[in-house]
C-alpha cells in the first residue's frame, strides 16, 4: 500500500488501469497537476491485466469505429513514445458466421468498416480456412476479415503507461480504495479513500468493472453493470494462427499470443455484480472447451493450462461513458467500456482529459455523454458488437 | 508388471524399449540423465528435474500429441516420440547460440522495439522461437475422445501416499468403500478401497451447501479421460514435493529434485547417475542417502548436519559439507561440477559430479486447498502455505479434511494424521491431542541462507523460472524498478505463469522477493491459484456434461 503524499490534488483518477494511467498522463502532461491515481488492487489487477489483448477497429457505429482506428494508430507508435514493447502484432481480426443471417450481419459491418477507409474483406469458406488451419469443414459460412486489427501484450502497456504518468509528475496509490466522493455547493470536492479524505476540484470514474459502485457511492444514479467473463488459456504451441478469432453466436474469441498459448473467452451467463469475486467456472471451461474443439477439432489433444476472469464494465447501449456528469460538476466518467476499455482506452482517455480541463469534446453526446440516461430521450444508437 | 515383452518405441528416429509398466522417461534415462529439452526463450539444455509430471523438463510430443511428460506416459509398441524444440537435435542444438549471444538475457520488455520497420520481422522471430511443439495432429484429438466417467461416493481420497491409504483403511475398516485417486501410474491398492491410478484432480470447488452431495471436483485420467466425482466427504492426502534452490546454473540437466531421483530409480533400476551430490540436511536428505547410496559422494548442507544423517553418510563412505552455499553447477551442458562456498567467512571450494539431488526442502502440495476456499495459513518452518485444520484434519470448509504432510503433520504422525480424519467423518470422536506439524514461528532456514547468498557476486545463468525460462536477474530488475508484491513481479516477468503453475519457482522468488522488499513473505502475497491445477486436455474438458455449476473461489 503506497498512501498518498499530499492531502490536496487537482484532480483525482480513480483506478489505475490502462483508461485511468492514459488519462493521469494526458493531464499531467498538460500541466494540469496535481494528480492522483488510486486504485483498491495492485497495478494490473483489474481488467487491465485480465483481457485477452485484442484491438479491433470492427464496430457496428462510426463513432466506435473512429475511436478504434485511433487507439490502433497510438498502440503502433506505443513503443516508441513509452519505452516498453507490447508486442502489437496485427495479424488481423476475423470473425465468423455460421449462417447467412450472421453473415448478413457481418457485411453491414464490412460495409461501415470500408466507408472509413479501413480495408475489410468478406470471405468464404475458403478465405476462412486458409486463416484457420485445421478448422472443421462446414464450420462456417463465411466470415469478415480486417488485417490491421491486432493483438497486444497488456502489462507491458500498463507498466509503460504507469511509467510515463508518474514521470511526468502523476502520483500513483495502489492498494487505496476511493470509497465516495465530498461534494460542497453542489460540486466534487475531493475524494474520500481508505486513506483519508482528499480535496479535488474534479475526479475521474475509472474504476472498470466498480465504476458503477463508485458512481453510486458519489450518490449518481448510473445503468453500468458489472458481468464476469471467464478466459482461459492454452499450453503453448509453436505458431499456427495468425489472427483473433471471433464469433458472433456465442462470443467465442480466441487468438494464439505471442508465447504460443491459445488465449480466449466465451460468454457464460453469471450472476452480475463485484461482490462474489473473480472465480473460475467449471461450466465456462467445458463450454469454451466444446467451442474450440467443434471449431478446431485437433486442439482437442491441447492442453488447458490456466482459466481466470475479470469484469465487463457494460452499459444498455454497448456505448462507453465519456464526459463530465451533469448532475455532479467535476465528476468526470471514463467507464462503461463493456470489455473493450484497453483497445478503447488510448483515444477515449484524451477526451477524458479535455472534458476535465473543461475543453470540447469531439463525441457525439448522444452516443458517450452521460447525459444520455438521464434524459428521457430513448437511446438513438446500440453498439451490438459487444465480444472478442 | 515385470512380465511381458518390450514395448517397441521410436525417439527421435532412433528405436527404443521400455518394460511394461515402465514411462518413457525411466526408459530414455538408464544410462545417464539425458538431455530431453531446449528451454523456451534461450534453448538451454534440459533434461528431467521434478519426476512428478509437473515441470517442462521431459516434454515431448507423442504420436501427435503435444506437451506430453516422459515421466508420465508408458510407452506402447510403435509409439514414436519427438523433441521439436530445437534443431538439428536437442543434443546439439544450433540455437542454442542465443544463450551465449545475449549473456545477460533478452529484454522483451524493453527490447526490439527499434527501428520501427524491424517490428515486424522481430515478431515473426520471437513468435516462431515460442512454444515446444507444432499444434496436435486430428488422430491425437481423435485418440483422446471418450465419455467423461462419473462416480458418486460417500468419501473421496485424494492422494495414494501413506496418508491417503491410511486414510482409506480406516475407511473401510469403518464400514465404508472409498475412492482413492493418485496421480501415479501405479499405486498400491487398498483392500476395499476403489481405486483410480495415474488420476489427477484438477478442480476441487467449495462445498455447495444447497447440493448433495455437496462436492463436485473433475480430474482426468491418463492419458486424457475426465472423471467426475460427486463426494460427501474429500480428504486431501496429496502429500508434498522437493522444491528447487537458486543458484547458477541451476536448471542444467543433472540437477533434479529428490522426487526426480527417486522416480528414475527403484523397481531394479539403477540410479542414472554414479557420483551425486545431495543437497539438505534433514530428513528427506537422509532418505535419498539410504536408498541412493553407492550412487553419492557428498551431501551439502545449506545448515548443520543432524547426527542421522552424518551416521547414515559415514556409514556409506559419503563426505559431508555442512553450512555450505552452492554458487553455480557448470559444466558444458550437464552438471560436471558444483562451486560451493563455506558459509560466513569460508573458502570456495568446488566437486566434481555428474548430478545433483534436490533435498533440502519439502513444500505442501496445496493447491486444491486455495481451489476449495480453504482458509490457510503461512508457516515459516517450510516457507508455504497449509490449511488451517483442527486436529482432526478438518478445514475450514465442512466436509474438506487436509492429512499428512499437505496439511503440514510431519511425516512420523500422517498415519494418525489420516486416522483421526477418517474417524471424525464416520462420525467418531478422534483425540484431540496435537500432532507434530511443520513450525509455525520462527524464520524458515533459508531466509538466512539466501540473505548471504544474494551479497555474493553472482556467476552462471540464475533461472528464477525454468519453464519460462525467467533469469533471476529479471526479478533484480523488477524490484528495482518498483515493482512490488509478488502478483505483480509474476505479470512483469512472466514467471510463475508456466507449465508448472508456479509451483517450483513462486516459493523460492517469495523468500527472495521478501528479502528485497524488507518485508514478510506473507505480506509479499501469493499468486491466486489458477484452475486446473495440471494441464487438462481440452477433449477431455469438452466431454463434459452442459449442467456445471461449480466454481473456484
Amino acid at each position: 500500500m503506497t498512501p498518498p503524499s499530499r492531502t490536496s490534488y487537482r484532480t483525482v483518477v480513480v483506478g489505475a488501469g490502462i483508461v485511468g494511467l492514459f488519462t493521469a498522463h494526458h493531464l499531467a502532461r498538460s500541466g494540469a497537476g496535481p494528480i492522483l491515481v488510486v486504485d483498491r488492487g495492485f497495478l494490473s489487477s483489474g481488467a487491465s491485466g485480465r483481457n485477452g489483448g485484442g484491438v479491433r477497429q470492427q464496430w457496428e457505429n462510426r463513432a466506435t469505429i473512429r475511436l478504434a482506428r485511433e487507439s490502433v494508430e497510438a498502440y503502433r507508435r506505443f513503443g516508441r513514445e513509452f519505452g516498453f514493447n507490447i508486442w502489437f502484432r496485427q495479424g488481423g481480426y476475423l470473425f465468423l458466421a455460421e449462417n447467412a443471417r450472421e453473415l448478413d450481419r457481418l457485411r453491414t459491418v464490412h460495409d461501415l468498416v470500408r466507408s472509413e477507409g479501413l480495408a475489410s474483406e468478406v470471405l468464404d469458406p475458403g478465405g476462412v480456412a486458409a486463416l484457420v488451419d485445421g478448422i472443421a469443414p462446414e464450420a462456417v459460412v463465411g466470415g469478415t476479415y480486417l488485417r490491421t486489427d491486432g493483438t497486444l501484450y497488456p502489462f507491458p502497456a500498463v507498466w509503460g503507461v504507469y511509467e510515463a504518468a508518474r514521470s511526468v509528475g502523476a502520483e500513483v496509490a495502489l492498494g487505496v480504495d476511493a470509497k465516495g466522493v465530498s461534494v460542497r455547493d453542489g460540486r466534487v470536492a475531493g475524494v474520500v479513500t481508505s486513506e483519508g479524505t482528499v480535496t479535488a476540484a474534479s475526479v475521474v470514474n475509472a474504476a472498470g468493472g466498480w465504476s458503477g459502485d463508485f458512481s453510486r457511492a458519489a450518490g449518481l444514479s448510473v445503468p453500468n453493470v458489472a458481468t464476469r467473463h471467464e478466459i482461459l488459456a492454452t499450453e503453448p504451441l509453436k505458431p499456427f494462427l495468425n489472427p483473433m478469432v471471433v464469433r458472433t453466436s456465442d462470443g467465442l474469441y480466441f487468438s494464439q499470443t505471442m508465447r504460443g498459448e491459445i488465449v480466449g473467452g466465451l460468454t457464460v451467463p453469471h450472476p452480475t455484480g463485484t461482490q462474489g469475486g473473480a472465480p473460475s467456472s467449471i461450466a465456462f471451461l467445458g463450454a469454451m472447451a466444446r467451442a474450440l474443439a467443434g471449431l478446431i477439432p485437433r486442439l482437442g489433444a491441447l492442453g488447458v493450462l490456466r482459466a481466470w476472469s475479470g469484469f465487463y464494465d457494460d452499459t444498455p447501449d454497448g456505448f462507453p461513458v465519456v464526459g463530465e456528469d451533469p448532475r455532479l460538476p467535476g465528476f468526470v466518467h471514463a467507464n462503461g467500456f463493456g470489455g473493450h476499455g484497453f483497445m478503447l482506452a488510448p483515444a477515449a482517455s484524451r477526451r477524458v482529459a479535455r472534458a476535465v480541463l473543461g475543453e470540447g469534446v469531439d463525441l457525439d453526446p448522444q452516443l458517450f455523454s452521460p447525459a444520455r440516461f438521464t434524459t428521457p430521450a430513448p437511446a438513438s444508437a446500440i453498439e451490438g458488437l459487444q465480444l472478442g | 508388471m515385470t512380465e511381458g515383452s518390450p514395448r517397441r518405441f521410436e525417439y527421435d528416429g532412433s528405436p527404443g524399449a521400455a518394460q511394461p509398466g515402465e514411462t518413457l522417461l525411466t526408459a530414455l534415462a538408464r544410462e545417464r540423465l539425458p538431455i530431453l529439452q531446449r528451454s523456451v526463450r534461450y534453448h538451454r539444455p534440459r533434461g528431467p528435474f521434478c519426476g512428478i509430471g509437473q515441470c517442462t523438463g521431459c516434454l515431448v510430443r507423442v504420436n501427435g500429441r503435444p506437451n506430453v511428460r516422459a515421466c508420465r506416459y508408458v510407452p506402447k509398441d510403435g509409439d514414436r516420440a519427438t523433441s521439436e524444440h530445437a534443431w538439428p537435435s536437442v543434443r546439439f542444438d544450433a540455437l542454442g547460440l542465443l544463450d551465449v549471444v545475449f549473456p545477460n538475457g533478452v529484454d522483451n520488455l524493453h527490447g526490439l522495439r527499434r527501428p520501427a520497420f524491424f517490428t515486424g520481422f522481430y515478431q515473426r522471430v520471437v513468435r516462431g522461437l515460442a512454444g515446444y511443439h507444432e499444434p496436435p495432429s486430428d488422430a491425437a484429438a481423435a485418440a483422446l475422445k471418450a465419455p467423461v466417467e462419473e462416480r458418486n461416493v460417500e468419501v473421496l481420497v485424494i492422494g495414494a501416499g501413506a496418508s491417503g491409504r491410511s486414510a482409506a483403511a480406516r475407511l473401510v475398516a469403518r464400514g465404508l468403500r472409498p475412492l482413492l485417486l493418485d496421480r501415479g501410474l501405479a499405486p498400491q491398492p487398498v483392500p476395499g478401497a476403489d481405486l483410480l491410478a495415474g488420476t489427477t484432480v484438477t478442480f476441487l470447488p467449495p462445498a455447495s451447501p444447497g447440493r448433495d452431495p455437496p462436492f463436485d471436483a473433475l480430474a482426468f485420467t491418463e492419458p486424457g479421460r475426465g472423471v467426475r466425482v460427486r463426494a460427501r466427504s474429500v480428504i486431501i492426502a496429496t502429500g508434498s514435493y522437493d522444491a528447487t534452490l537458486l543458484f547458477g546454473g541451476n536448471d542444467r540437466p543433472g540437477i533434479v529434485t529428490a522426487d526426480g531421483a527417486l522416480t528414475l530409480t527403484g523397481r531394479g533400476r539403477l540410479p542414472p547417475f554414479r557420483r551425486a551430490v545431495v543437497v539438505g540436511g534433514g530428513e528427506r536428505a537422509r532418505e535419498v542417502v539410504e536408498r541412493l547410496g553407492p550412487h553419492i559422494q557428498a551431501v551439502v548442507a545449506p545448515g548443520e548436519i543432524p547426527p542421522e544423517l552424518v551416521r547414515a553418510a559415514s556409514d556409506r563412505g559419503i563426505r559431508l559439507y555442512p553450512r555450505s552455499m552452492i554458487l553455480s553447477a557448470n559444466g558444458r551442458r550437464r552438471v560436471r561440477s558444483l562451486e560451493l562456498k563455506a558459509r560466513g567467512s569460508g573458502p570456495r571450494f568446488s566437486l566434481p559430479c555428474d548430478a545433483v539431488v534436490l533435498a533440502h526442502r519439502r513444500l505442501p502440495n496445496g493447491p486444491l486447498f486455495f481451489q476449495a476456499g480453504a482458509k490457510m495459513v503461512w508457516r515459516s518452518g517450510t516457507g508455504a502455505y497449509y490449511p488451517d485444520v483442527s486436529e482432526d484434519g478438518a478445514t475450514s470448509v465442512p466436509g474438506l479434511y487436509a492429512v499428512g504432510s499437505a496439511a503440514g503433520v510431519l511425516p512420523s504422525s500422517s498415519t494418525e494424521s489420516a486416522a483421526r480424519a477418517a474417524d471424525r467423518i464416520v462420525g467418531g470422536t478422534p483425540d484431540p491431542r496435537p500432532l507434530p506439524r511443520v513450525s509455525d514461528s520462527g524464520r524458515n532456514e533459508l531466509e538466512g541462507y539466501y540473505r548471504e547468498l544474494l551479497r555474493v557476486p553472482r556467476s552462471g545463468r540464475w533461472i528464477a523460472c525454468a519453464c519460462e525460462d525467467v533469469l533471476f536477474e529479471e526479478v533484480v530488475t523488477a524490484n528495482a524498478s518498483g515493482y512490488r508484491g509478488i502478483e505483480v513481479v509474476k505479470r512483469y516477468t512472466g514467471l510463475g505463469t508456466g507449465l508448472c503453475q508456479g509451483r517450483y519457482c513462486l516459493p523460492d522468488a517469495l523468500l527472495v522477493l521478501s528479502l528485497l522488499e524488507g518485508r514478510s513473505a506473507p505480506e509479499v502475497g501469493y499468486i491466486t491459484q489458477r484452475p486446473p491445477t495440471v494441464p487438462m486436455p481440452i477433449a477431455a474438458l469438452a466431454a463434459l456434461s452442459g449442467s456445471l455449476t461449480m466454481e473456484t473461489p
